[in-house]
């Protein structure tokens, strides 16, 4: 019991670290987007499968 | 040595805190100021509403609570986490399905009617500025520490620094840098509890146990229940829903990023609240027990870290303030433009985006200047939560699931949670001994259900 609870708060130390660093993951993607590739010859943007439900937008 | 490493510590912070903020461009449309264009992933929305709600009483006031109290605050914190998890499933993916939708005013008034809209608009208006005054006043104590700064001058910065990127940015820039606080809080905090248990904590497990169990011991003891039931009614209702979660829940990308974000932030907040409270039970071995709770982090953390880390903590302290301050701020300006201009006026896209810059300027000035006058940073923050609660809530969660909601049940309902809650809070504090949120909330349902059976629908007036 005593060791117990130790190790829930190390892991619910470690689980907010590994949430920070998931979004700075994020952050960085969203800040400095990857450059993306021109679109390869015969595609059209048309094509694109549409993003799922974007009401309200 | 140690002034050199902590100014650059500090510098570097100032540093990508502009660099994040340039980053995230102005806005050019009243959307992208308001919904942020409604793109925002799962990853920037969650980091936003756990930024948000990490302010100075969930990190210094939870450690101080945990070297008084033990994991009693823990108990009292789930609500919290409860809260968070019901707004994810029933009301945030409802609000993100509204179409044309940029606030919970607007929400309300697609509901119930115009004037519910405008009511609904003045009281959000009015929270989102007195929670403002409460942050900048928090934001102050720290930069008073860190510079010794007069009270005046540490508010004017603080106010300066969040006004300035939040005008020019919106909600983007707010969610942006609310995730670069939200890394820099989750990595350093959890870090100094590893690092004090690993390096200053004597004993082990047996006596980490130990403490615990006398510090939450001691809370029950001291701690009336009918003052438990009180927390834990502000932990449930006080925050729900407040401008600013409603303004992420409306900007996620999808109605699942709406519902996913309020659900992992809100199992986040249990975990972070372990962290706090255990910072708090370490501390009982280090800080001597006559600390005052507010200063149980600071006197901690200055006793086991070295200096520089000192001054990193105090960088964090600073940056949960900011994340929550300029949320608020976002939210207010949006609100007024949305609920209360845009209602009287139709302004076109390009005016409206400036009528929210502008907006967000005239709060962040009311608000520091409120600040100086606010006696204690719990009890400002108690006294919003006192208020929106009973003033907002049954009004929204009705009219988003009642088939027909009535314009005069939301009208009434908000009428009379506002005034009960503002009469027991700061008018008649003592008539009763329950927090003013129990009574005020009674009431507001009371009023909902008579202008439920009274009232018409929108259609039939």
């Amino acid at each position: 019991m005593k060791v117990l609870i130790l190790v829930l708060v190390v892991i619910a130390a470690l689980t907010v670290i590994a949430s920070g660093v998931w979004v700075a993951v994020a952050l960085i993607h969203a800040i400095c987007p990857p450059r993306q590739s021109p679109p390869a010859r015969g595609s059209s943007p048309d094509a694109q499968e549409p993003s799922d439900d974007r009401s309200g937008a | 040595m140690d002034t050199v490493l902590s100014g650059a510590a500090i510098a570097v912070y100032v540093t990508l805190l502009v660099f994040v903020a340039l980053r995230a461009r102005a806005a050019r449309e009243f959307e992208d100021f308001s919904v942020a264009k409604r793109e925002l992933p799962l990853a920037l929305i969650f980091g936003s509403i756990a930024a948000d709600y990490i302010g100075p009483g969930f990190s210094i006031g939870f450690v101080g609570r945990g070297f008084k109290s033990g994991f009693l605050f823990l108990a009292v914190g789930l609500a919290y986490a409860v809260q968070n998890i019901f707004v994810g499933l029933l009301v945030a993916p409802k609000l993100r399905q509204l179409k044309d939708c940029y606030t919970l005013g607007d929400a309300i008034g697609q509901k119930y009617d115009r004037k519910c809209q405008i009511l609904a608009g003045v009281i959000s208006v009015a929270l989102c500025t007195s929670f403002s005054a409460v942050m900048i006043s928090a934001g102050s104590v720290v930069l008073d520490d860190i510079f010794g700064l007069p009270r005046w001058l540490s508010v004017s910065v603080i106010a300066v620094v969040t006004a300035s990127y939040t005008t020019f940015g919106g909600l983007r820039a707010s969610v942006i840098t609310d995730a670069f606080h939200f890394v820099l809080f989750a990595l350093l905090l959890p870090v100094t509890l590893l690092y004090a248990l690993l390096f200053h904590f004597q004993g082990g497990a047996a006596s980490f146990s130990q403490q615990a169990f006398a510090a939450t011991a001691d809370g029950f003891s001291s701690t009336p229940t009918i003052q438990i039931i009180g927390f834990v009614a502000a932990f449930l209702l006080g925050e729900t829903l407040i401008p600013p979660y409603a303004n992420l829940a409306l900007a996620s990308k999808t109605t699942k990023v709406s519902r996913n974000g309020f659900i992992l932030a809100g199992i986040f907040s249990t975990l972070w609240f372990a962290v706090m409270i255990a910072i708090g039970i370490v501390a009982r071995t280090v800080v001597a027990g006559d600390t005052k709770q507010d200063y149980v982090l600071l006197s901690f953390v200055g006793s086991v870290m070295p200096h520089a880390g000192y001054s990193l903590l105090l960088v964090a302290l600073v940056s949960i303030v900011l994340s929550s301050l300029d949320s608020l701020l976002n939210a207010g300006a949006v609100v007024f433009t949305q609920d209360i201009i845009r209602r009287f006026s139709k302004l076109p896209d390009a005016l409206a985006l400036k009528a929210g810059r502008y907006s967000t300027i005239i709060i962040a000035g009311v608000a520091a200047a409120a600040a100086v006058f606010v006696p204690s940073v719990i009890e400002g923050l108690l006294a919003c939560y006192s208020i929106w609660a009973p003033a907002i809530l049954p009004a929204l969660i009705f009219g988003l699931w009642l088939k027909a909601p009535r314009p005069l049940a939301g009208i009434l309902s908000m009428c009379t949670g506002t005034l009960v809650a503002v009469t027991f809070q700061f008018v008649l504090p003592t008539l009763v001994n329950v927090p003013a949120i129990i009574p005020a909330l009674g009431s507001a349902l009371l009023a909902y259900l008579f202008g439920h059976c009274l009232g018409k629908t929108n259609s039939g007036t």
